[in-house]
């Protein structure tokens, strides 16, 4: 089973059930440890194994701009999304182990690091 | 917490029944749990399991009945490596209680009526597999046995029924022999000799064309790729010359033979095959896939079982089933896999390598996705660091040393497993081995296999990554630098055609015009196909989209989002300049232009342009057969923009297919207006149906009731599609034709043999059209064989289509 993991957006907007309800039926992973230089290319190919991908937003420190370790893939089916958790998730791409989770679904703004230097964490 | 206690009869009793009612399904629960556990690891001997079970189960089986009738007929054909298990099991049972045993025959008889109808294959081989084994527990008589075998062999003697459907009774029956065949040896040998010589003459006649497109390899050395059903034949019938004793399968019924052998046996009702129908399906061939033999394996360690030895099969069924039931978690795969009972007696290692690219390399395809083995066996790498990795090695190297002969379709599934291995490996190997291959012309199969890996570790890495890796001596099959080429920045770029109005439009474009400004900049250019008579207006202005999509994509080239966006904007200045195909092909050609050197960038655009309705499927097909992209015709990215576009096109006429069959189905189940019957069948079977295919990848459809009008609607866009898509294969197997008869006709003129490695790679294109798609091309089988793969037709391009043919035939 393509299960969560027991993390959860602190700023997800909406109640916790809904929460729920989207990542349920979300057709998005967020990918997180990717090296700072892992490029879209590199995640497309890899991805792209587990199905038809519709968009790839690329995580972005939130004053530089620049790639800054994890990003969101948004596959059309969520069929292929949960492959992407059997068959990618802990395996390795540019070298790093990378993470896979469901996401509740892509927001304009959630491509940024949250962290306090503008990275993740 | 105090309650106001009622004091009403009903509430007491209703809690009574609540109790005793959720008592029950604690029972049969722990009774469903003890059947299907039986026989796993425990500490007593499951000699004493069994009789302990059987107890068990006879006590409450008159409260039980039904659900341990259930539960035992479904275990074996779920978990089939525990079959003789659960017939000792029920074997003990009839012993104990004949009308168990007569209604359990029953349910088994009545769960292959099912199966057959309802097409479900295996299952309906793997419950004549367990009722023969019944009658080794005589729970069945041999002679009712036989005449099941009897009604099997009358399906495969039947005339004017698909050979797929009468190989499928032939191998139901060879399949189960392993198990019951000692047993009818010594009790009905001659009827066993009947039926072993209805066999032999079945398979004498039997037709395989099918074989050449469906091997891996095109040639038997050094190991014959047998069709799956001559294997199996061969494998029973060494069987046989052994006396039918077999040796590998465990057999708990032995230790209860004086029990058993005082149980009286039931027989089987007569159970006729269902007819066969034009809409039934049937499984598809297969060659058995071998890559090692007993030679490949460490001397001092255990003997790999013979091709043809009756264990070697059984070894192989079970190892995929494992593959079937943990196909999702790859390292509960993994594990099981290396928990294999037997696996101190075989070379585990290699048969799981084996089966697993035997899965991989299957033809037409996987049965699962081929990254699932690829991380399957990095599992089992970690798992087994001493030895997997040594011997999965050794099997890569056989697999390239072997490369020459492989078909393209696997050829390319080679390359892609290969080089995702890699990537999770720091791209470590030993290249010096391989060197061999650089004194080979580029379109020999090992020097493009090196080329194809390198490209594709590429596209996972990075450019100085994959120089990095290999010695220097590999620069020549190196992938150039993955970078756009824009032709008005080389030297003397300047001069070029466009090149001003090149300037004006990235000068304009940073200003984020407006499609509008974009596309009146555009249409300044001069049309260099316009003659100055002016009569003929041109189909397209090639300059306009040289300088239009050169200039767009150049300013996205940082990465595909940038470019798409760039086409998501523009998006009506292309469908503009880019109305018909001729446009279509210019605008690629461009495309191609500026993305040469990065394959993958040029595969991600053309998808996308697809996807927008850019262009359309024919003129990809067209731009790919044209006579500028002949140069790339052997490299690999060229077929994988082909098949994207295939898929794209079947993709969309199966979902037309799809929402066209609900939207009837609703049409149907509507209630008129005149009655509005609550019982209508119609009304119940479209509000079924719309409950099973509604499917949450579907965009949930509204509430709203499909007209007639808009069904109508739905269908001429269906039969609009159908038509693009019977189209698009003629196109392209036409092409196909056209340029393999060219190519022979050539060398025929030029006095040189026709059959270069070009020649051999076009063929295995060819023949992979037919395999990556032969669901959808099947549709339009009769029209190809009219239209195009005639008669008259080279021989060897014949016999693509014709192999294909066999496949169902």
């Amino acid at each position: 089973m393509a299960v969560a993991s027991t993390y959860r957006d602190q700023h997800f907007k909406g109640s916790r059930v809904e929460q729920e309800r989207l990542l349920g039926q979300s057709c998005t992973l967020y990918v997180g440890n990717l090296s700072f230089y892992t490029t879209e290319e590199q995640i497309h190919e890899l991805f792209g194994k587990c199905g038809d991908i519709k968009r790839i937003i690329m995580g972005l420190d939130k004053f530089t701009r620049t790639p800054c370790g994890f990003c969101f893939v948004e596959f059309y089916l969520r069929n292929d999304a949960e492959n992407a958790i059997r068959f990618v998730n802990g395996t390795r791409l540019d070298d790093r182990i990378v993470r896979t989770d469901w996401d509740a679904g892509f927001i304009e703004g959630r491509q940024y690091g949250r962290g306090k230097t503008g990275g993740q964490g | 917490m105090s309650r106001r206690k009622r004091d009403d009869g009903y509430e007491h009793g209703y809690r009574k029944r609540r109790r005793v009612v959720s008592e029950q399904a604690e029972i049969e629960d722990r009774l469903e749990s003890l059947i299907i556990r039986v026989g796993d690891k425990t500490s007593s001997s499951l000699e004493s399991n069994l009789e302990g079970l059987a107890s068990v189960l006879e006590a409450d089986m008159n409260t039980y009945k039904s659900k341990i009738l259930r539960i035992l007929s479904e275990c074996p054909i779920q978990m089939p490596e525990k079959c003789t298990i659960y017939s000792t099991l029920v074997g003990l049972l009839n012993a104990k209680n004949y009308n168990f045993g007569g209604e359990f025959v029953e349910q088994m008889v009545r769960n292959l009526k099912e199966a057959l109808r309802e097409g479900q294959w295996e299952s309906a081989r793997l419950i004549v597999r367990f009722i023969s084994d019944m009658v080794n527990c005589h729970i069945v008589s041999a002679s009712s046995l036989l005449q099941l075998y009897d009604s099997f062999i009358d399906a495969a003697m039947e005339q004017g029924v698909p050979q797929v459907r009468r190989d499928w009774y032939m191998y139901a029956l060879l399949t189960a022999l392993p198990w019951v065949g000692r047993e009818l040896f010594e009790k009905k040998e001659n009827d066993l000799e009947r039926i072993m010589a209805a066999m032999e003459g079945y398979l004498r006649r039997r037709n395989t064309a099918h074989v050449a497109a469906l091997r891996v390899w095109n040639c038997d050395t050094p190991h014959p790729q047998e069709e799956y059903l001559e294997c199996i034949w061969a494998q029973v019938r060494k069987l046989r010359t052994d006396e039918w004793q077999e040796r590998h399968i465990y057999r708990p019924y032995l230790a209860f033979d004086s029990i058993l052998s005082e149980a009286l046996q039931h027989n089987l009702p007569v159970i006729l095959p269902p007819p066969h129908t034009a809409s039934t399906q049937y499984p598809l061939p297969w060659v058995v896939f071998r890559m090692f033999d007993y030679t490949d394996c460490p001397e001092a360690g255990p003997l790999l079982p013979g091709t043809h030895s009756v264990e070697r099969y059984l070894i192989e069924e079970h190892l995929h089933q494992i593959v079937t039931r943990h196909h999702n978690e790859r390292k509960e795969l993994a594990t099981q896999l290396l928990a294999f009972p037997q696996r101190n007696k075989i070379p585990l290692e290699y048969m799981i390598v084996e089966v697993l690219f035997s899965e991989l390399f299957n033809m037409p395809s996987p049965r699962y996705l081929e990254i699932s083995y690829g991380c399957t066996l990095i599992e089992l790498c970690k798992l087994q660091p001493s030895t997997m990795p040594q011997v999965l090695a050794q099997a890569t190297e056989l697999l390239y040393e072997r490369i020459d002969t492989m078909n393209a379709t696997c050829f390319d599934r080679f390359v892609s497993w290969f080089s995702y291995h890699l990537s999770n490996f720091q791209f470590r190997w030993s290249w010096d081995d391989w060197q061999n291959c650089l004194s080979l012309e580029k379109d020999h199969p090992k020097a493009k296999f090196v080329s194809e890996v390198f490209g594709k570790c590429l596209r996972l890495s990075y450019y100085k990554r994959v120089n990095e890796m290999v010695p220097e001596c590999y620069s020549p099959l190196l992938p150039p630098k993955p970078e756009p080429y824009f032709k008005y920045q080389t030297e003397g770029g300047n001069g070029l055609p466009g090149a001003t109005q090149v300037q004006a439009l990235t000068e304009l474009l940073r200003k984020k015009p407006t499609p509008e400004e974009v596309l009146e900049l555009i249409q300044q250019l001069p049309n260099p196909l316009k003659d100055d008579d002016g009569d003929m207006e041109p189909s397209h202005n090639p300059l306009a989209i040289e300088v239009f999509v050169q200039t767009l994509l150049h300013l996205g080239s940082k990465s595909f989002t940038h470019t798409f966006a760039g086409l998501a904007k523009y998006h009506s200045v292309f469908k503009t300049i880019c109305e018909n195909e001729e446009a279509q092909i210019c605008m690629l050609r461009q495309v191609y232009e500026l993305w040469q050197n990065h394959p993958q960038f040029l595969g991600v655009v053309v998808d996308k342009m697809l996807k927008t309705q850019i262009v359309e499927c024919c003129a990809v097909a067209n731009w790919i057969f044209s006579r500028d992209m002949a140069p790339e015709f052997t490299r690999s990215y060229i077929w994988e923009i082909l098949h994207l576009t295939i898929r794209k096109m079947n993709k969309h006429v199966v979902r037309l297919e799809k929402e066209v069959a609900d939207a009837r189905a609703k049409l149907r189940a509507a209630p008129s207006d005149s009655e509005s019957s609550d019982d209508d069948p119609n009304r119940e079977a479209g509000e079924k149906r719309r409950r099973t295919v509604s499917n949450k990848d579907t965009p949930k459809d509204g509430e709203e009731q499909p007209t007639e009008e808009m069904v109508e609607r739905m269908e001429e866009r269906l039969e609009a599609a159908q038509s693009d898509q019977k189209n698009l294969f003629l196109i392209v197997f036409q092409r196909f034709i056209m340029i393999l008869s060219e190519h022979v006709v050539r060398c025929d003129t030029d006095g040189k043999d026709f059959n270069t490695f070009w020649y051999q790679w076009t063929v295995g294109r060819l023949q992979q059209v037919f395999m990556a798609h032969h669901e959808q091309v099947e549709k339009y089988s009769q029209t190809l064989e009219t239209l195009l793969f005639t008669h008259d037709l080279d021989s060897n391009i014949l016999d693509t289509f014709r192999q294909f043919q066999a496949l169902r035939s």
